[in-house]
């Protein structure tokens, strides 16, 4: 199996004159569980979403290693595989169960397994009793977990999870943490941002930390080995 | 209210229900003309509407304020306007669309074209952007994602359509000046109403009234039980 590599070169952000921050070379790969700290408008959330293509950079280019290759009108492959979980999750106006199998109706997985992988975040999510209820509805930490069930679900290449267990109690937190770490386990490639150290960021093996206008990482090195695959740029 | 009141209701009710083939003609004009009116300018209307919500250009607050404006021009410069471009030497001549129900059509749809773009404007601007990039990162294409979002908007879209469709249905100005008020062929509810009640036949003005009267509250009690079904959204 092809591993799955974003790489950013020469990255940079800017809104209007105010530059937010800008890296040489950041490198998220499938099994990477990385933790990203900065301060409150530092750029967190919005390297997190150039990182899951739903933004452009002002300046840099990522390249997408191992993606699958979409038709030319769906030009961005990492939609739908690198997921993006704000941090006050956007719920659909419809039921848990809506809200749940929204992104299954875009996905090419089998219906069999589709149903079961639902089924199974329904009980680690403790979403069952909920099913019918409308998602507006639900409270913070239940809108959180149903956020997090639904991205489950796609069993993403790319998880970026920005600040996920704020305003969550413990019980909830748990059930997150069980979540994220079968994902880990499956493989997916995590980057996570949190104010403060939790059970979540102990999971973490590398850290970026945005200081200075800059993104550091931590003491680890990135390895640069090349990736077999398709190898394209998504955002330049 | 006394008994005349009384007579004249009744006798309304009558024409409408022994289908009084004259007051459906009228009917069935108007739903006819301000339908086919809205239908060929609804999509366009959104569609100029998301791209004036999304779109920075240049002048676009010009073309927005513009729209503003033609959405409060009197129904009867409208009119004029369209009878210029129709009559015989105008413009639009070679048509021979003056005084038909094609006349009426066009001129309807200039009446109801900045209201839908002007509501649906509204209605993209006041969008969460998250619900664009969840729809966007759980895998939906650009179309998908456009529905999405006009499926979370349903409610001020569809009140966009119901303003714009009660604008056109019940104007009178336009109407009268391009389709003439020909019986069984362009005369509608309000035009059939301003004539009945010129020549003191309240009967007819009456049951015509009545249709829109009971097709208002039919429009607005649909549009409140949906209001009921969508629940304030909290973050």
């Amino acid at each position: 199996m092809t591993q799955v590599k974003l790489t950013a070169r020469d990255l940079e952000m800017s809104f209007g004159s105010r530059r937010l921050f800008q890296a040489e070379l950041l490198e998220l790969r499938q099994g990477d569980v990385i933790y990203l700290q900065g301060d409150n408008g530092s750029g967190k959330s919005t390297l997190m979403k150039i990182l899951a293509g739903l933004m452009q950079p002002t300046k840099g280019n990522i390249e997408a290693a191992g993606f699958v290759r979409h038709a030319w009108w769906q030009r961005n492959p990492l939609l739908g595989k690198a997921v993006y979980l704000h941090q006050h999750p956007y719920l659909f106006d419809g039921t848990v169960e809506y809200n749940l199998n929204y992104g299954l109706s875009f996905s090419t997985e089998a219906k069999t397994k589709a149903k079961q992988r639902t089924a199974q975040a329904i009980d680690m999510a403790q979403l069952g009793s909920l099913l019918h209820a409308r998602a507006s509805n639900l409270s913070g930490g239940e809108r959180q977990r149903l956020a997090i069930a639904r991205a489950w679900i796609l069993q993403p290449t790319l998880l970026m999870l920005d600040e996920p267990t704020s305003n969550m109690d413990k019980d909830s937190q748990a059930l997150v943490l069980q979540m994220i770490q079968q994902l880990k386990q499956e493989g997916t490639g995590m980057l996570l941002s949190s104010h403060q150290n939790c059970a979540l960021t102990a999971i973490c093996k590398q850290q970026w930390h945005i200081e200075g206008e800059r993104v550091l990482i931590s003491s680890q090195s990135i390895q640069t080995t090349p990736i077999e695959g398709s190898l394209y740029v998504v955002a330049h | 209210m006394n008994d005349g009141w009384l007579a004249l209701l009744q006798q309304a009710l009558s024409l409408l229900f022994s289908l009084d083939p004259d007051v459906w003609s009228i009917i069935s004009v108007s739903f006819t003309v301000s339908f086919a009116a809205l239908l060929i300018t609804l999509v366009p209307s959104m569609v100029l509407g998301f791209v004036l919500a999304f779109s920075p250009f240049r002048g676009k607050w010009l073309v927005t304020n513009l729209v503003q404006t033609l959405q409060s021009i009197p129904t009867v410069v409208i009119g004029l306007l369209v009878y210029l471009l129709l009559t015989r030497n105008g413009p639009l001549g070679d048509l021979k669309w003056l005084f038909t129900q094609e006349g009426m059509i066009l001129g309807q749809m200039l009446i109801c074209a900045p209201v839908l773009i002007a509501m649906s404007q509204a209605a993209f601007t006041s969008v969460d952007r998250r619900a664009w990039e969840t729809s966007r990162t759980l895998g939906a294409s650009w179309g998908r994602a456009v529905w999405t979002v006009c499926r979370e908007l349903r409610m001020p879209l569809l009140l966009a359509i119901v303003a714009a469709f009660s604008r056109i249905l019940t104007e009178v100005g336009c109407s009268m000046m391009v389709g003439g008020n020909i019986l069984n062929v362009t005369r509608n509810i309000p035009t059939a109403i301003a004539l009945e009640t010129s020549k003191g036949d309240f009967a007819q003005a009456i049951a015509l009234g009545l249709v829109l009267l009971i097709l208002a509250l039919l429009l607005n009690f649909a549009l409140g039980s949906l209001r009921g079904k969508a629940m304030p959204r909290s973050h």
